[in-house]
């Protein structure tokens, strides 16, 4: 490894000075266009939908609008359904990932402890699978398999057993979300606690077992504890994703009956597409940004990033 | 400590314990054989369905024996919306995962190797990009897109699915740099090759697996997005996902297509997501199960 001399770098030519730019701020090259992407796709929103919340009508000329102040704000929230978006919301999100975290749990504990590596990988596989489906085949399943008409799962209920099936879409339709959604999900807890499962020391679970602690013990005492991290990242993760729920809702139900399944990202589409209060969705949004943001952010603060990947 | 295990045991309690063992693992796979049942039966009857002739499709009692036709396949390929939706999709979201690896396996470099200024607050903000609801960021784009004629275009989707993915690229690419010993790269200066070079040819083949893995999952998460194309396409650009819903919003449902366009969209995927199985915990998991 040589440096170059003063006459040697003057003597090189364009290609070769480029390339020695290329190479000296390489890291900044590099990290250069993430932020571009990031910046755009991060602070440009949030700031575009603030300002669309405050103005009558979208122009882009920032000077020329004219600005209402809160009222998009106060119509949100007084007509526009915003309260009962956020409540269903919350419910659906925090009902999905609570069960996606103790089934996928379950799971993953199940599968480790099968004896042969075969029948771990033949479940694993075949676990995983849910999440291939799109919303909309998701959508597209719960439409035909719970159709009281023509869906198979009303009519076993209703022929097998001696309980009259509920109509899944009109009785219990935040219910079947949730439902859908962790038939959806639950592998991608599955898969992550696996794999933390798989991580954890043999001699940790070897010195309980020769303790005696009952496997309820090993769990609670051993495992659970150290796979603190795995657990918390999946669920963070998941948590993020579930607010981000529209397809399945849109193509299951389209926010009805009513307004039962109304999600927030379901009330800011209609009131942008089909009502066209651009600045009532607007108002909406930017609630739902700091929402999810603070939410995420608290969380993470709670739990703490130490030992996650430092 | 270690008595009661073994040796000390009699007879009739290590029969007890047999017994037991033998009754959990029963347990055991009678419950996943259960999950088994749940993962498998909506999937077969929906392609079940998209194979039964049409007029059979939803007929109850269900017809459980029946002739597989390829009636409603063809229907849907004769059909050039759905042809050229599906083509659409193949090629918005190649394209927007070559860019988004192009654009994020770098930048993970970048993140794992140097001293980054407030690095913990970087790698937060990047996932908080996650955190922005789709709903809430197709606004704002929805605007500009039309007044800067990307409204429509395959090149405005794929900036879009750029977007939905990139913060899982950093991560994961960041989680796989950190996993491959600097050494490596070292080792390749002292050979003389440049910084650039240690990367291109030390580096990249080394965290081959986790970029093939984050491709594959970066490409599902676009291919399954819906909410992008209802709201910035309208017909040039329409995706896959679009066309079918389509189908569930048109008032007299034809069964029998709607569940093999459904299928139509799994399969790929399927196939994706048992091919690369070995490293999506990895992928998925942010690297935290990785690091050991």
């Amino acid at each position: 490894m040589s440096t170059p001399t003063q006459t040697e770098t003057a003597s090189k030519s364009t290609f070769a000075r480029l390339s020695a730019l290329w190479n000296e701020y390489l890291p900044y090259w590099f990290i250069a266009p993430m932020v571009l992407v990031m910046v755009s796709i991060t602070f440009f929103p949030g700031a575009y939908d603030l300002y669309l919340s405050l103005i009558a009508e979208p122009t882009l000329d920032v000077f020329a609008a004219d600005f209402v102040g809160l009222s998009n704000f106060e119509t949100a929230f007084t007509r526009g359904g915003a309260v009962h978006s956020f409540v269903i919301t919350i419910t659906v999100v925090a009902s999905a990932l609570l069960l996606e975290t103790a089934l996928g749990f379950i799971l993953a504990a199940l599968v480790a402890g099968v004896g042969s590596s075969r029948t771990k990988s033949f479940y694993r596989v075949l676990f995983i699978i849910p999440m291939a489906v799109a919303p909309v085949s998701l959508a597209t399943i719960g439409r035909i398999m719970l159709n009281t008409e023509i869906g198979i799962i009303p009519y076993v209920i209703s022929t097998g057993t001696p309980f009259a099936a509920p109509n899944f879409l009109s009785d219990v339709p935040l219910l079947t979300v949730i439902l859908l959604d962790a038939w959806n999900w639950t592998p991608f807890m599955f898969i992550i606690f696996y794999a933390g499962l798989s991580s954890v020391p043999k001699t940790l679970i070897e010195a309980s077992r020769v303790d005696g602690a009952p496997m309820w013990r090993r769990y609670v005492h051993v495992i659970i504890p150290y796979m603190k991290p795995v657990v918390f990242v999946a669920t963070l993760i998941r948590m993020i994703d579930l607010f981000r729920t529209f397809g399945v809702v849109y193509g299951l139900t389209g926010g009805g009956p009513g307004t039962a399944t109304q999600l927030v990202s379901i009330n800011i589409y209609e009131q942008m597409f089909i009502n066209n209060q651009i600045g009532v969705a607007a108002a909406i949004a930017v609630v739902y940004l700091v929402f999810v943001i603070a939410i995420a952010n608290i969380v993470i603060a709670k739990v703490g990033f130490e030992g996650v990947w430092d | 400590m270690a008595t009661t295990d073994g040796d000390s045991a009699t007879a009739s309690q290590r029969l007890d314990k047999d017994t037991r063992e033998r009754l959990v693992t029963a347990v055991r796979h009678t419950i996943l054989l259960m999950w088994s049942f749940i993962v498998l039966f909506p999937l077969y009857w929906l392609a079940s369905m998209s194979l039964k002739p049409p007029g059979t499709a939803n007929s109850l009692p269900p017809d459980w024996i029946f002739l597989p036709t390829v009636y409603n396949y063809i229907q849907l390929f004769q059909d050039s919306g759905f042809v050229g939706a599906f083509a659409n999709s193949l090629i918005m979201v190649s394209a927007s995962v070559v860019l988004v690896l192009l654009i994020g396996v770098p930048a993970a470099y970048v993140l794992s190797r140097y001293d980054i200024p407030m690095e913990r607050d970087v790698l937060v903000w990047i996932l908080s990009s996650r955190m922005l609801p789709p709903i809430a960021v197709v606004l704002p784009f929805f605007i500009i897109f039309q007044e800067f004629n990307l409204f429509d275009t395959r090149i405005g989707m794929v900036l879009m699915y750029v977007s939905i993915n990139l913060s899982l690229v950093v991560w994961v690419m960041k989680a796989f740099f950190d996993g491959i010993p600097e050494t490596l790269e070292e080792a390749a200066r002292v050979d003389g090759a440049t910084q650039f070079q240690g990367f291109r040819k030390v580096v990249l083949p080394a965290a081959k697996p986790g970029i093939f893995s984050v491709a594959i999952i970066s490409f599902i998460f676009a291919w399954i997005e819906l909410l992008f194309g209802l709201v910035l396409t309208s017909f040039e650009a329409v995706p896959v996902t679009l066309f079918v819903y389509s189908f569930i919003g048109s008032r007299s449902i034809e069964w029998g297509m709607l569940a093999a366009a459904s299928t139509a969209m799994i399969v790929p995927v399927v196939i994706f997501l048992i091919a690369v199985n070995k490293y999506l915990a990895a992928g998925l998991s942010f690297g935290v199960v990785i690091k050991e």
